[in-house]
């Protein structure tokens, strides 16, 4: 198949890895899912530090299996992209290691308070439900597949999450002051979330016209506006002044894109923003802390392919 | 030699376990699939795996999900929440709902 044939096919879930298919969608792809992993991985690493702020048993256990869950993606997401034949997961997962693996925005932002769990399991779990709904009509059917489970259990990731904001907002003066505060800081990154408008994102062409995307980020971003900014007031948070917020002629809202940080984004791209560093350098100290694991692992596995009774 | 048959109905679907065959080899195996599992029920695609590759745990032998309650892991314990507001989010908690009833704990 070329190019032009996977863009006169591209469809929900054309294309699977018996399709002979051309290396400019396989890397296209990988780049798509490799990201997408990678930003699952440090989700999970930077939502983990939530089950020791968080104040009662029971959000104790939820948070835990949210981080057990967005591993869980992670692990589906790199077999996916695995199938594309352009990288191994090892090769993924050691880019992600030495700081050339690429993730989300939201995650090169260290946290440091109980009040900052809504942020990302409600508002930024929200948005990538957003995203991750639309990709199961992805043209790459390992994604989409990948998709239906991981939807399956997101729903629990943003309820819990909306019922961590609905505590908060309906609890002590104090505990809404500090929701609101950390809420200004977390909107504009939220908004940046899914990148900026579509002709300034290079990828975005390409990945809609051999269907790996069927919904632009400007879409998604607005969709993800007019469901969630209603939420936020719901429970008394204000949205910030800035960047505005303005009324499109349909009726939806819009956001003012040059009053967002855009140097800062696009640093953050690059794995070169000071919380990039902190993240990925903390994921890369735990890894090794556990490097005796994986050694062992692959010990008993050695062994046990040599002479099946030292395994016993 | 048994081989066990997984039939894809249609493009983009999993392939789920529909029988077995017998076939000296994966050749062979591919060629009576097709003819016991793929003429009459919608086929898009098959694989076939050595019946001795394929590895079992049932609920016999173990507890799946675990002993303990795990409620908190389920979207509809958060039952002050609505999740209309999200499609995909009502989505999700429908299709969980589904496999508690399923799993028999509603």
């Amino acid at each position: 198949m070329d190019i032009d044939d996977v863009k006169a096919r591209a469809g929900p879930r054309e294309f699977s890895p018996s399709d002979d298919l051309p290396l400019e969608y396989r890397e296209a792809a990988t780049r798509m899912l490799e990201f997408h992993a990678n930003s699952e991985v440090m989700g999970g690493y930077l939502d983990k530090e939530f089950t020791r702020m968080a104040p009662s048993l029971d959000r104790k256990l939820a948070c835990t299996a949210k981080c057990q869950d967005e591993i869980g993606h992670a692990q589906l997401l790199y077999r996916a992209a695995e199938t594309l034949g352009v990288k191994t997961r090892e090769e993924m997962l050691a880019d992600l290691t030495n700081g050339d693996g690429k993730f989300l925005n939201c995650f090169h932002y260290p946290v440091d308070s109980w009040y900052e769990a809504p942020m990302i399991d409600f508002f930024v779990d929200g948005a990538a439900m957003r995203r991750q709904a639309t990709l199961k009509d992805t043209s790459w059917e390992p994604y989409a597949h990948a998709m239906d489970k991981v939807c399956f259990e997101e729903g629990f990731h943003v309820k819990h999450g909306e019922d961590i904001l609905r505590e908060l907002m309906t609890s002590s003066k104090a505990n809404q002051e500090r929701t609101q505060e950390v809420f200004e800081d977390w909107w504009p990154r939220m908004l940046q979330f899914f990148g900026p408008t579509n002709d300034e994102s290079t990828h975005n062409d390409f990945a809609q016209q051999v269907g790996l995307k069927t919904v632009s980020n400007d879409e998604l971003r607005n969709s993800f506006l007019n469901m969630y900014m209603p939420k936020a007031e719901k429970y008394g948070l204000e949205i910030p002044e800035s960047p505005r917020i303005f009324e499109r002629d349909d009726g939806t809202m819009a956001v003012r894109e040059d009053d967002l940080d855009w140097d800062e984004f696009w640093t953050i791209a690059k794995n070169d923003f000071e919380g990039s560093h902190e993240q990925i350098g903390s994921r890369r100290r735990r890894q090794e802390a556990v490097e005796w694991v994986r050694e062992s692992m692959t010990d008993w596995e050695t062994a046990g392919a040599d002479s099946p009774q030292a395994a016993d | 030699m048994i081989w066990e048959v997984f039939r894809q109905e249609e493009a983009g679907d999993r392939h789920t376990h529909c029988g077995n065959v017998h076939a000296p080899d994966r050749e062979m195996a591919l060629l009576f699939a097709q003819i016991q599992h793929g003429r009459r029920m919608q086929t898009n695609s098959l694989w076939v795996a050595p019946s001795d590759e394929i590895g079992e745990v049932d609920a016999d032998e173990t507890e799946f999900g675990g002993t303990t309650d795990k409620s908190y892991r389920w979207a509809i314990t958060y039952n002050e929440i609505d999740a209309s507001f999200a499609e995909e989010v009502a989505e999700s908690e429908a299709e969980q709902e589904e496999a508690a009833e399923k799993r028999g704990d509603v």
